[in-house]
């Protein structure tokens, strides 16, 4: 089955034995850029409030807006990545339907649906091209009714690292607050670890558990410092969480102000110093200093 | 009385929680202090020390490499895994995240079973939950929960649906407003939830210090605005009779 055939309405098709030859622009065709350079594969973790979202967010703008192919994956139940881009759609289709029972308590990807399918048809778009993955949005609805979506979430991901049509593409993770995530590895396309941490204790502690936990995994491991207010604070927070700081993020009152409205970082205050500072992460990330900077 | 405290990452569950736990102490309540987020931070905002909440923390996870002996009874598990904090708060670092083990009282145990086990004998309890709205599910009856949120579309949000997820379950939602720095951000907190009663703490640059320092605002000032109005809300959870 050609890759980009997909669309929401692959049952119909299916019965009348033919499907749409148009590939939905934007989601995944031949795309190979830039040849030869591996993309970025992100996980990003922390205490809650420290900026997870906007900092996965920001990135993955700005990295879209350089003319890569971004997937950006939501690892919370109560999802607010898709807010932090800016993406429109508040009711992405429910990834529930991409698994079915196989027998009592587990779950498997329905016939058909593998991670590029499932990007296909459960991924939805945000601004400058960026898709979006969501366990979906099932706060509302109880316990039980959870799992479908979660169980589907954990397996499209650990299909991403050998999906070939996603080869190269940019991922970025954001994991929910909390040690569950990280301790079961859920980020298994991630190479590179940003554990974001504000200069307060309980937060820069948080990190630490968090790289601890995470250390077991091949990936690089940096933190970020966020809301910094002084010069001492991103030595305060490599000494307390134990990783070389690949990032300082200013306080900046811009990004209380577009949490305040719910509007992407980006949209509303495009060069504000946050902007700036996670455009010189990703830099250091594109280029590789911040792995040499860690090194060192 | 059980007190369950929820909300968004970093709306401020924790400072709300330990702050609460003070004062209701210093009140001459019996308080245990459960720490139910698997990030367990409690003992910060309760003033027992950044060295001390991570102790207590690898306490907890040393039951994985076979350092700490498992615990067959609840009381047994507030003995082992808690510490004496000031005022005579009792905390207890209550979940563990690694190989959760349901067959195990010490590992198994979820919010619910404890809350319910630890009441009686005139005791409050306050209890810190994890992050999010699955956590309110699972914390069964408590007598009230403060849904703690902070003027941002997300907190609000957030903070919505564990109301919503508290009312299903019948519980008392108390509002805790948090960081409120004037009527713009308390309006943009009512529209959303202005049906709930509702606590303002307002910005307090002593709870920010704290967070830094790694103490309990009420050991910096019990008088700053923010500590002093979780102070009020204290007062008003336990000048309620306890319900049944």
């Amino acid at each position: 089955m050609p890759i980009g055939a997909g669309g929401p309405y692959p049952r119909f098709w299916a019965t009348v034995g033919r499907r749409p030859a148009r590939r939905r622009p934007g989601v995944i065709d031949d795309y190979e850029w830039p040849p030869g350079e591996r993309p970025l594969r992100i996980v990003v973790v922390g205490k809650g409030g420290a900026g997870k979202s906007v900092v996965a967010a920001t990135m993955a703008r700005i990295l879209a807006r350089r003319g890569r192919r971004v997937l950006a994956l939501d690892t919370d139940t109560v999802p607010g990545l898709a807010l932090s881009l800016g993406a429109a759609s508040a009711y992405p289709p429910p990834l529930a339907g991409a698994v079915e029972q196989a027998d009592a308590g587990s779950w498997r990807l329905k016939e058909g649906i593998g991670p590029v399918r499932a990007v296909q048809r459960f991924s939805t778009p945000a601004p400058d091209g960026v898709r979006v993955l969501e366990i979906g949005d099932h706060s509302a609805s109880g316990v039980g009714s959870v799992t479908p979506s979660v169980q589907a979430f954990y397996q499209v991901i650990h299909g991403l690292p050998e999906a070939k049509a996603l080869r190269a593409w940019t991922m970025i993770g954001d994991h929910p607050a909390g040690p569950r995530q990280t301790a079961h590895d859920w980020a298994p396309y991630a190479d590179t670890l940003l554990v974001i941490a504000e200069p307060t204790w309980k937060s820069a502690l948080t990190g630490r558990r968090l790289a601890e936990l995470a250390s077991a995994r091949e990936a690089a491991a940096f933190a970020v410092a966020t809301k910094v207010t002084s010069s001492g604070d991103a030595k305060r927070v490599a000494e307390i969480v134990g990783l070389p700081v690949a990032a300082t993020i200013p306080a900046d009152e811009a990004v209380l102000e577009s949490d305040r409205l719910g509007i992407a970082l980006v949209d509303h205050a495009p060069s504000c110093a946050a902007v700036r500072a996670i455009e010189q992460l990703v830099d250091g990330l594109v280029d590789g200093t911040v792995r040499s900077v860690a090194d060192r | 009385m059980k007190i369950a405290v929820a909300g968004k990452g970093g709306a401020g569950k924790t400072t709300v929680s330990g702050t609460v736990a003070r004062h209701l102490s210093r009140a001459g309540h019996s308080v245990l202090a459960l720490d139910a987020d698997t990030n367990p931070m409690l003992g910060i905002s309760l003033g027992v020390g950044p060295e001390e909440t991570y102790r207590l923390l690898a306490v907890r996870q040393g039951l994985d490499d076979g350092t700490i002996e498992h615990q067959q009874s609840v009381e047994a598990l507030v003995e082992a895994f808690g510490v004496d904090a000031p005022d005579g708060v009792r905390l207890v670092v209550a979940l563990r995240e690694a190989r959760a083990d349901p067959g195990c009282i010490c590992c198994g145990v979820t919010p619910q079973q404890l809350l319910g086990e630890l009441e009686g004998e005139g005791r409050t309890v306050v209890c810190d939950m994890e992050a999010g709205v699955g956590a309110i599910v699972r914390a069964g009856k408590a007598d009230v929960v403060l849904v703690v949120v902070e003027p941002s579309v997300k907190s609000i949000n957030v903070g919505a649906r564990v109301v919503a997820a508290a009312a299903e379950a019948q519980t008392e939602v108390i509002v805790v407003a948090n960081r409120v720095r004037g009527e713009a951000d308390l309006e943009a907190i009512r529209a959303e939830l202005g049906d709930c009663e509702t606590a303002v703490v307002p910005e307090d640059p002593v709870i920010a210090r704290a967070d830094v320092e790694g103490c309990a605002p009420i050991d910096i000032d019990s008088g700053a605005p923010g500590v002093s109005a979780l102070s009020v809300l204290a007062e008003r959870l336990v000048a309620q009779p306890a319900q049944a």
